[in-house]
């Protein structure tokens, strides 16, 4: 139907049949609309508005500037030479005297992470403050804790200035700002957070790796395996999965550890001797191994609902045009299973980058991934910001990541079934 | 424009959760042994109106202030570290204590004014004296000594106490430990001296795992809390044997958390120590009250500790017994509010690499 006959057409009531169309089309519309909005709301508040969030506390810095205004106001002038004037003292005497106990204290822990010590500096100094009564502040100061003549702890304040940083995000790869406000290496003995960006793309990457050299003959066999016996086997897969993360995490623990069945075993049928015990448990080796078993059933599952699909008929055709079952495997099942592959292998892969339980219990000391960090300063430190900061980077990595693996294999490429 | 959107979000969660009326107070401890005691000693006598629900948690305070910020807060007492006591309270996660009841009868003088006084507790070495048929380890010098008593060693996955014992095992006086954490040449030291176990060493983060680790001879020695160990030897009947050296004395309290149901929590906190509740508490773990006057309850009921088939003398068995105190390390929770970040950091990275 074309545009200008449209037009002319009426419906039975006498309506245009092209407003009557778009009376109904709109009505759909809002229905649709309407059914999805339960879940559009539950994304905003559950996804959206918390990401969001996240993304702000890892540049925000505005806090202490609410506590220290005039402090800070004054302290732009100093030229950071020699020690501060006593009017730099002075402000900064009002205001931690006159300031809320909590707002106090709540910048003190901001201020240790530029200078470890602020903290008990000022809680000491808020006590003694309220003795002295007049000036000059600036001796008074320093005699009640010599740690106010120390430029350093002037100079820390320097980058706290601002109220956003880029400081979060300097740490969590190694960084930091100087005293002086210069972006430079954090000291060697504190490098933590490169070590274990560089670890848990490993860790990932094997673990993805593993479970789809695991994974693959497996789902083969169960989608060319007649029902009653790929439905046991279907079980095999599930029950696994289907049990507690923990329980199966620990179980890991008593197989592998150096006392634990494994090695027994081996031990006992005398091939390897008891004091060459295999190390495998609280170590990056265990990480895997354990990763890989509880990771398993999501390469399986996709990978054998896409080849449940791939018609047999493919193959033997294939072989009856005289091709070797190597080469017909190499160019026909293996590019129809390709969508399967894909998907295993991002959802294996992303489940593992921001793995944190499984490390926990079982990494020991090399085998500790980016989400141990996280859970890190998130429960013991409170560096928020920080923990927001590596929340943020795993984010952008991974975005990059399926940005990249769109343009390669195309994400319409993907199949669960 | 987020600082809104942030705001309503974080209201209308508020107002979806403080619906309630007068309410029990939700209690929230480290669970194991060490919650049991705390149910016999005070929550089973606790008869005030209000019920209370136990809960277990792991240590830190991001839940914590994750409950407050959101204004939704579940939990009314929580059992803490006294680091997090400090930073708690000034980060007002806490409520204000009234203290005037028991701060004369302290043995030290509490960490903030938002704690009520609980227990002294202590990273403590030990092994099983089935590991060591001949020679035994004295001293935390053997537990740095791998030549002299090869095997592996549990320690915990955190820094505090190991930077103490390190250092004391490498001939610093336990009195003058933090003078010399102080420096950074001092906490060079420590490192350097943790260096010479690290190929030995297996981590632990549960508090009942450095047991298990030792009983199956995962490990020889192994460092956990005094009052693991000590139920283990007092209600199990475990070989274990203390290393009653550079023992590390850390402090617990108890703090009522801001916006949850205050006027109760108070209240039970109070009660939850009084003299004589802390005394009560020492018949179930071996942990040292930190109130004197309970101290002398004790001594005045041995045999304290509760065990079927007749009771315990439980005072050898506590970190706080002179002649563990003599060689032990008293923590310094202001220098690790301080400091703990920082060495944190170091010490993930020695574990790392």
């Amino acid at each position: 139907m074309n545009e200008k006959t449209a037009g002319s057409i009426l419906t039975t009531e006498g309506i245009p049949l092209k407003v009557s169309l778009q009376k109904a089309e709109r009505r759909n519309k809002i229905r649709a609309i309407l059914l999805v909005a339960p879940l559009l709301l539950f994304i905003l508040f559950t996804f959206l508005i918390p990401i969001g969030d996240m993304l702000l506390r890892s540049v925000d810095d505005s806090y202490i500037n609410t506590v220290f205004p005039k402090t800070f106001k004054e302290y732009k002038k100093w030229d950071r030479q020699g020690l501060p004037s006593e009017e730099l003292y002075k402000t900064m005497f009002f205001e931690v005297k006159e300031g809320s106990g909590r707002s106090i204290g709540k910048a003190t822990t901001r201020m240790n992470y530029a200078k470890s010590g602020w903290k008990s500096l000022l809680k000491k100094s808020k006590r003694k403050f309220k003795k002295i009564e007049e000036g000059p502040y600036k001796e008074q100061m320093i005699a009640i804790d010599k740690r106010w003549a120390d430029i350093e702890y002037w100079k820390a304040l320097g980058v706290m200035v601002d109220p956003t940083t880029a400081g979060y995000y300097l740490n969590a790869v190694d960084l930091k700002y100087n005293v002086d406000k210069e972006v430079v290496r954090q000291k060697e003995n504190r490098r933590i957070y490169n070590h274990t960006w560089v670890k848990t793309f490993k860790v990932s990457i094997l673990v993805m790796i593993f479970c789809l050299m695991l994974g693959y003959p497996i789902s083969y066999l169960l989608s060319t395996l007649p029902l009653k016996y790929s439905n046991l086997l279907m079980i095999c897969v599930l029950l696994p999965f289907w049990t507690s993360l923990l329980v199966r995490t620990v179980a890991w623990m008593v197989m592998l550890q150096q006392k634990g069945v494994f090695n027994n075993l081996l031990v006992m049928s005398n091939i390897i001797a008891d004091e060459n015990r295999f190390k495998l448990m609280y170590n990056e080796t265990a990480t895997i191994i354990v990763m890989t078993q509880i990771l398993l059933p999501f390469m399986v599952l996709p990978l054998y609902s896409v080849m449940k699909t791939i018609s047999p008929n493919y193959m033997r055709a294939a072989l009856n045009l005289g091709a070797s079952p190597l080469h017909a495997f190499w160019k026909i099942y293996m590019p129809n299973s390709v969508p399967g592959i894909s998907a295993g292998c991002m959802l294996v892969f992303i489940l593992a980058i921001g793995y944190y339980i499984t490390p926990e219990l079982v990494g020991g000391k090399d085998g500790q991934m980016i989400g141990n960090w996280i859970a890190y300063h998130l429960k013991t430190t409170l560096n928020w910001g920080l923990s927001a900061a590596l929340g943020a980077i795993l984010l952008g990595v991974l975005t990059v990541l399926y940005w990249v693996y769109n343009k390669l294999v195309g994400i319409e490429n993907i199949k669960l079934g | 424009m987020f600082k809104l959107i942030r705001a309503t979000f974080l209201g209308l969660i508020a107002i979806a959760f403080t619906a309630s009326s007068y309410a029990d107070i939700t209690f929230v401890s480290w669970g194991g042994a060490y919650t049991n005691s705390q149910q016999k000693a005070y929550i089973d006598t606790w008869s005030k109106g209000s019920g209370v629900t136990v809960e277990s948690y792991n240590g830190g305070l991001g839940e914590i202030k994750a409950q407050v910020e959101a204004g939704n807060v579940t939990w009314d007492v929580v059992d803490v570290l006294p680091d997090q006591a400090i930073t708690g309270c000034d980060e007002g996660l806490f409520a204000k204590v009234d203290q005037s009841s028991f701060i004369n009868d302290m043995v030290v003088p509490p960490v903030s004014d938002c704690v009520v006084p609980q227990i002294f507790w202590a990273y403590t070495a030990f092994y099983s004296k089935s590991a060591f048929p001949g020679k035994k380890p004295k001293n935390i010098k053997d537990f740095f000594n791998v030549k002299k008593f090869p095997g592996k060693r549990g320690i915990h996955t955190w820094a505090n106490a190991l930077i103490e014992m390190a250092l004391v095992a490498d001939g610093v006086k336990a009195s003058k430990v933090y003078d010399v954490m102080s420096t950074p040449e001092g906490i060079d030291r420590a490192f350097a001296k943790l260096d010479t176990i690290k190929d030995h060493v297996v981590f632990w983060s549960a508090g009942s795992k450095p047991l298990e680790l030792v009983s199956s001879g995962e490990v020889v020695m192994a460092l956990a809390y005094n009052g693991r160990i000590g139920a283990a030897v007092l209600s199990e009947g475990k070989d274990f044997e203390y290393i009653w050296d550079a023992t590390v004395l850390e402090q617990e309290y108890l703090v009522a958390i801001k916006g949850g149901n205050e006027k109760e929590a108070l209240e039970f906190m109070a009660h939850a120590s009084t003299a004589q509740a802390l005394a009560d508490q020492a018949k179930y773990i071996p942990y040292g009250p930190m109130r004197k006057s309970s101290i002398n309850i004790i001594k005045k009921g041995e045999p304290w500790f509760i065990k079927e088939g007749g009771n315990i003398d439980i005072l050898p068995h506590m970190p706080t017994a002179p002649k563990v105190l003599k060689r032990a390390v008293i923590a310094d929770p202001v220098w690790w509010a301080d400091n703990g970040a920082e060495v944190s950091e170091r010490f993930g990275a020695w574990k790392g690499n």
